[in-house]
């Protein structure tokens, strides 16, 4: 039975050291024009739409947000966010392509009324 | 051998079960809620596997219906969990668990929902048999844990990030202290529990978040009418603090005070096969700020309890009993 304890410590262990990280080499071929919201602040569940313009080739466009709800792909992405994440929040927009990465961030207050 | 087959026949359908179904709406693996059982006996193994299905909805300012939104927002999740104990010796068990969310999606009319799949958080539980007077039927069963944020956190759909709400991982590592009180009366039970859970910060890049701390207090009513069927009846307090996010600053949409009643009937088959059904019913819900609630849940679990202590004792029986060969 100690053998079944050491196979699932094991698999365990394995799980813990498997993490994925994106290649971040800056890229000098990607050039950020600008990143942009229509509205800020923005009140609790209202849309603001982000728009990224950038200059590259083959742009992987990867949105993420510390609080909130990001909904679209590419270029453009809508935001919203809920009474949890009433606050300062970070959008944070990564260019890539086969030369590297580039990355911009845009905050916005997320107010209750 | 025949405990051999059914012990496969438990791993295969636990592997191709968890095609089946799917992952609510909180990140992490949920709370699952059936009656809890003291310390295993040495060498005693109890495998199960739970699916849960939960659905969240009303939004609550404090303990009243929000209705001012112009829309009505649903999430709800398909949830699996393997556990697996083990009675290392008569005064310790270990516990290990591993949760699967099948779906955990959060839907918006009029916009494309969000949806978070796969593996959950993992735990590992050492439960100890503090005290156990069989004559009396009296059992105190401490345990401490750690759950592991080892499944999939920072999910995303078309490269955008999914909220933390439907991440199936917690993202944190979390550490919980509980103890089990149980007294037994004719066909008929009483059981306490109490359960806190602290929680490190979420160990990600991208997040900068710290969950409240979580207190469980629960009461059951255990009754038998007959050998194979047992029923409990489960009144449950669940609070947890609020959270904090970046520069400490406290999240006040956040943390709850919420008081379920849990019904749970099981059946006992042939060869120790348990079979559970169980349903979270919130009787009363207070929610700091304004936040979507926990709506209801059901659950099954399906669970195997291999004695190899009589398994072997069996065996030098058997043994014993052949006639010995002339030479």
């Amino acid at each position: 039975m100690s053998k079944i304890y050491f196979v699932l410590i094991l698999l365990a262990v394995s799980l813990l050291a498997c993490s994925k990280k994106k290649d971040s080499t800056p890229s000098a071929d990607i050039k950020i024009i600008s990143l942009t919201t229509s509205v800020n602040p923005v009140k609790v569940f209202d849309t603001a739409v982000i728009t990224m313009e950038a200059v590259g080739d083959n742009l992987l466009y990867t949105w993420k947000a510390n609080h909130g709800k990001l909904k679209g792909s590419g270029k453009i992405v809508k935001y919203s966010a809920c009474y949890s994440c009433i606050g300062l929040n970070t959008i944070t927009c990564t260019l890539s392509n086969s030369t590297g990465a580039v990355s911009d961030t845009v905050m916005i207050r997320v107010l209750n009324e | 051998m025949s405990r051999l087959k059914e012990f496969s026949l438990l791993i295969f359908f636990l592997i191709y079960g968890s095609g089946l179904w799917a992952q609510c709406c909180t990140s992490g693996n949920p709370f699952i809620s059936d009656a809890e059982q003291p310390a295993l006996q040495s060498r005693i193994l109890t495998a199960s596997l739970t699916y849960r299905y939960s659905h969240s909805g009303p939004y609550y300012i404090g303990d009243a219906h929000f209705t001012e939104l112009p829309f009505q927002e649903v999430a709800f999740s398909n949830y699996m969990e393997l556990q697996v104990g083990y009675g290392a010796t008569n005064w310790l068990t270990v516990l290990t668990e591993l949760g699967y969310s099948i779906n955990k999606s959060l839907v918006t009319p009029g916009v494309d929902s969000y949806k978070g799949y796969g593996l959950g958080d993992a735990a590992l539980y050492l439960k100890f048999n503090a005290y156990s007077n069989s004559k009396l039927r009296l059992t105190i069963s401490p345990t401490i844990g750690v759950k592991f944020p080892v499944g999939v956190f920072d999910q995303e759909v078309d490269n955008v990030q999914l909220p933390i709400s439907v991440q199936p991982s917690s993202g944190a590592f979390r550490y919980l202290a509980t103890i089990f009180v149980s007294k037994g009366f004719g066909k008929t039970a009483i059981a306490g529990f109490a359960s806190y859970e602290y929680s490190q910060l979420i160990q990600s890049d991208n997040f900068y978040y710290k969950y409240g701390d979580q207190w469980i207090g629960a009461i059951y009513f255990n009754y038998r009418p007959w050998k194979s069927l047992i029923l409990d009846f489960q009144l449950r307090n669940e609070f947890r603090g609020k959270s904090s996010r970046e520069n400490n600053e406290i999240v006040d949409a956040s943390g709850y005070d919420v008081v379920y009643f849990t019904p749970q009937v099981t059946y006992a088959f042939k060869h120790n096969w348990y079979l559970s059904a169980f349903g979270d019913i919130p009787l009363y819900k207070y929610y700091n700020g304004i936040q979507m609630t926990f709506g209801y849940a059901i659950a099954f679990r399906l669970t195997k309890k291999i004695d190899f202590m009589a398994i072997q004792a069996r065996a030098r029986a058997r043994k014993s009993n052949q006639p010995k060969m002339e030479e």
